[in-house]
């Protein structure tokens, strides 16, 4: 038994490890499972990274003390198995920092955005490693110093200001979650960052006196195993239970499995209740559609809107009407509902208007500008000038078209179909009127999932 | 999309017989559907106001039957929208001037044009335009005329001056007359930014009527955003046209502002050029805005564009122009030439064009026309049809 508490090997130092192992497999498990059970398609930027990392930093924080506590039975001459490598710079700089850094990062993400309204001036990823820089210093003092003894033990002298940086950090953490904790967020970010504060506070708890008892009381052999012991399953279970991120995303927070399917929600218009967002009602008045009335009064209408809709994505320009529409819905939101109205505008920029975006959408260098460098995401007119934009491309480029397509005649047979009051069950998709239905060339590039193959979606094509 | 294009060829020798074989095959199944129809797929591609639609525009009036009256009239609006567009960037652009500039007389507005000014930045700032009545091309009129504008539009290249603002103001009279249709010309130099994909087809008719040539041709637009679109057009082209405004060597992306243009436009071709799909596709690239270029070149050097920096001037005039001239040309084919080997096998022809000129284009298309008919040929001759 002695021997073991030294040199590692007890029984219960292999539980200790086979649980840490586990709970590595769990959490990998727990971020891979989103994407691979609803194939949600992986989002770019720090949505991705800080999530990695996270696991990373676990598995570097479980790792560390593994190697460095005497758990398992090895020679010690290796360099690479030295004591300042895994004690000091991968549980540090690389484990438990980083893990913290990254839920700093976080919460600092949400403050900028929900109290200050303005997207981040600094991005995660020179945050994140101006957050380590403590650590790194820290690390490196003691590397210099070298307190630490054969069994990888500092002292009590050495744990103070070591506990102390822990500490630190952690109050980093609760300071800014305090600051945001008056808004109300809509997909519990708040209710993550607590839940993350409590339990590495708990958990640094027992930790600290875990180490403590390890590192100054090393005469006594059960002591030491036992301390080991609970400071590794203490770990296990902080990395496992710490390791969920909101970002306030939900649609795309495939981290988290929450009990909440994260695809309930197809629109963010929904999540955000919106009201009305995206529903087509079918008892909208039937209004007559006067070519002559501006654009941007006629897309108001669902049903109009719609068509026009279908008729741009079959000539690759649909951002535009979907950039309408949730700018639309973003009007919806009252003025002194700020929280919600950010989460729109936030989802409209990173949609719209983010170099590179799914659905960029055609704008001057300006109007971007001064979206991306807004100090108020809460602003009613932040996209008004890209809007007007957006309206004019439409008006010059899709509107003429669109009069004299089969969109616009089908739109208008179903309209005159519905006042007269005809089913509309019996109007089963495109084949209801052959006369609309001029067949098109097979190797026609525009084919589009809205209509099925065959029917004419090309208005350009003089005859 | 894109199975046949991204394929890699397996240089082992055992199955190199083998997959010439099953090329062969897919090769002529796909030129059989395609001879069934003999219709050939062009693209006009390029970066943000190099020409692209400007050359659609001119092959729907060769080769179609031309705009009508109802269509002439439909670009009345678009021509008025480019005047009080045109009209407010110069506005907005000399308030900006003269709020930087340390010597800032020359940017201020004499007279009460300033008032006009600020009455039409807000015009131009709107939704729905105002149809543009004699007071108001008159105003416009006067306010182009003011020195401190005139100044601006000297440095228009630094702002986002379309290049036809000159033709725009010059012709405010005839543009604000109560029953006035626009000439083919005004719908030539009408601008308006091409988002999605617009299609024609045509047949070029020419001296031999029976030609049966049916060519499908595509235009895009040129914007960062709008060439995510492109790759749903890239399979199975006959040429691409590759649009390059040789005459915004001095100007910045309407997209981005901290890019050149010529830059992005080099660029932009290379990418194209490596893209698998067009192994085989022709490329004509047309050297185009030359009339601008000709005035241009004189005044401002190349060399302030980064990738003409080793630009020597020899002389001036004309032959300057002509010097110049060949000098961009062969930075576009060393360009090519980089990863291109001339035995290749893929046609790369350059021509010069000013889009507007009805005739040069109907020229420069007359060539490609031939270029392409005679490649149909060769193939066939090879047995590849």
């Amino acid at each position: 038994m002695a021997s073991c508490a030294v040199e590692g090997g007890c029984p219960s130092d292999y539980i200790a490890v086979a649980i840490a192992i586990l709970s590595i497999i769990l959490l990998i498990a727990r971020s891979i499972l989103p994407c691979v059970l609803h194939k949600i398609p992986r989002t770019k930027g720090s949505g991705f990274w800080i999530p990695v990392i996270q696991v990373f930093a676990s598995f570097n924080l479980l790792l560390s003390i593994v190697m460095s506590v005497h758990f398992l039975k090895f020679k010690k001459t290796h360099w690479m198995l030295s004591c300042y490598i895994w004690g000091v710079w991968v549980e540090g700089p690389l484990g438990f920092g980083l893990l913290l850094s990254c839920r700093i990062a976080q919460a600092f993400q949400l403050y900028n955005i929900f109290v200050k309204r303005r997207l981040p001036a600094i991005r995660s990823h020179i945050f994140l490693p101006l957050m380590l820089l403590p650590w790194i210093a820290v690390a490196a003092f003691i590397h210099a110093k070298k307190p630490l003894n054969a069994r990888c033990h500092m002292g009590t002298y050495w744990v103070i200001p070591a506990v102390c940086l822990h500490i630190l950090y952690l109050a980093a953490l609760v300071g800014f979650t305090r600051a945001i904790q008056h808004i109300e967020f809509r997909f519990d970010e708040l209710k993550d960052l607590w839940h993350g504060i409590i339990v590495s506070a708990l958990s640094i708890g027992l930790w600290v006196s875990a180490y403590i008892l390890n590192e100054i009381h090393e005469e006594i052999s059960w002591l030491q195993v036992a301390s080991r012991f609970l400071l590794l399953i203490m770990s296990s279970i902080l990395v496992v239970v710490f390791f969920s991120i909101s970002s306030s995303q939900p649609l795309l927070s495939q981290i988290s499995l929450r009990r909440r399917e994260p695809l309930e929600f197809k629109t963010m218009g929904k999540a955000l209740g919106i009201p009305d967002s995206g529903l087509l009602l079918q008892r909208e008045p039937v209004v007559a559609i006067d070519p002559n009335e501006p654009l941007e009064k006629l897309l108001l209408n669902k049903k109009f809107r719609q068509s026009f809709m279908a008729f741009a994505a079959s000539c690759l320009a649909g951002e535009t009407v979907h950039f309408f529409e949730e700018v639309h819905e973003l009007a919806k939101i009252p003025i002194d509902d700020p929280v919600r109205r950010i989460y729109m505008a936030r989802h409209i920029i990173d949609k719209y208007i983010a170099a590179g975006a799914a659905m960029e959408v055609n704008i001057s260098h300006k109007t971007h500008q001064e979206i991306l460098t807004t100090t108020d995401l809460a602003h009613a007119d932040l996209f008004k000038n890209a809007l007007n934009e957006v309206i004019q491309l439409m008006k010059m480029n899709l509107a003429k078209d669109y009069w004299s397509s089969m969109y616009f005649m089908k739109f208008k047979e179903e309209a005159s179909m519905r006042s007269s009051g005809c089913e509309l069950e019996q109007m089963s998709g495109w084949n209801y009127s052959p006369r609309l239905s001029f067949v098109h060339a097979t190797d026609d590039p525009f084919h589009h999932d809205h209509f099925p193959k065959g029917s004419s979606h090309d208005s350009y094509h003089s005859d | 999309m894109g199975l046949l294009c991204s394929r890699n060829r397996h240089s082992n020798e055992a199955d190199a017989k083998e997959n010439a074989q099953a090329e062969e095959i897919e090769r002529r199944i796909e030129q059989e559907t395609r001879a069934e129809k003999h219709i050939q797929k062009l693209l006009l591609l390029g970066a943000g106001e190099s020409g692209k639609s400007t050359i659609f525009k001119q092959i729907k009036l060769l080769f179609q039957t031309g705009f009508d009256e109802a269509e002439l009239k439909s670009y009345i609006s678009v021509i008025h929208a480019n005047v009080y567009q045109t009209i407010k960037v110069l506005f907005d652009g000399l308030k900006e001037f003269s709020q930087n500039e340390t010597d800032s007389s020359k940017y201020v507005l004499s007279g009460e044009n300033k008032e006009i000014g600020e009455k039409l930045s807000e015009i131009g700032g709107k939704l729905e335009y105002p149809r543009l009545t004699k007071e108001l091309a008159q105003e416009i009129e006067t306010l182009w005329k003011d020195p401190a504008i005139q100044e601006t539009y000297a440095r228009g290249n630094e702002l986002q001056v379309p290049d036809s603002a000159h033709y725009f103001m010059e012709n405010l009279q005839r543009f604000s007359d109560a029953n006035y249709i626009p000439t083919k010309d005004d719908v030539l130099f009408a601008r308006v930014r091409t988002t999605g994909v617009v299609e024609i087809q045509f047949s070029p008719v020419g001296e031999n009527k029976k030609s049966g040539e049916v060519y499908r041709l595509f235009d895009v637009g040129g914007q960062r955003n709008e060439r995510r679109k492109w790759i749903h057009l890239f399979e199975g082209v006959t040429a691409v046209i590759f649009c390059a405004a040789i005459s915004d060597y001095d100007q910045t992306l309407f997209e981005d502002e901290q890019k050149n243009r010529m830059m992005e436009t080099k660029e932009l071709f290379d990418w194209v050029l490596k893209q698998p799909c067009f192994e085989k596709t022709s490329f004509m690239l047309f050297l185009n805005k030359f009339d601008i270029f000709e005035k241009k070149v004189l005044k401002v050097p190349l060399n302030v564009c980064e990738w003409f920096k080793d630009y020597q001037p020899v002389s001036t005039g004309k032959q300057e122009v002509e010097h110049a001239y060949e000098f961009v040309k062969k930075k576009f084919e060393e360009l090519y030439f980089e990863s291109n080997t001339p035995d290749r096998g893929r046609i790369f022809k350059i021509y010069r064009t000013t889009a507007l000129d009805q005739k040069l284009v109907k020229k420069t298309f007359k060539l490609v026309d031939e270029t392409l008919r005679l490649r149909r040929r060769n193939q066939y001759e090879a047995g590849l049809l």
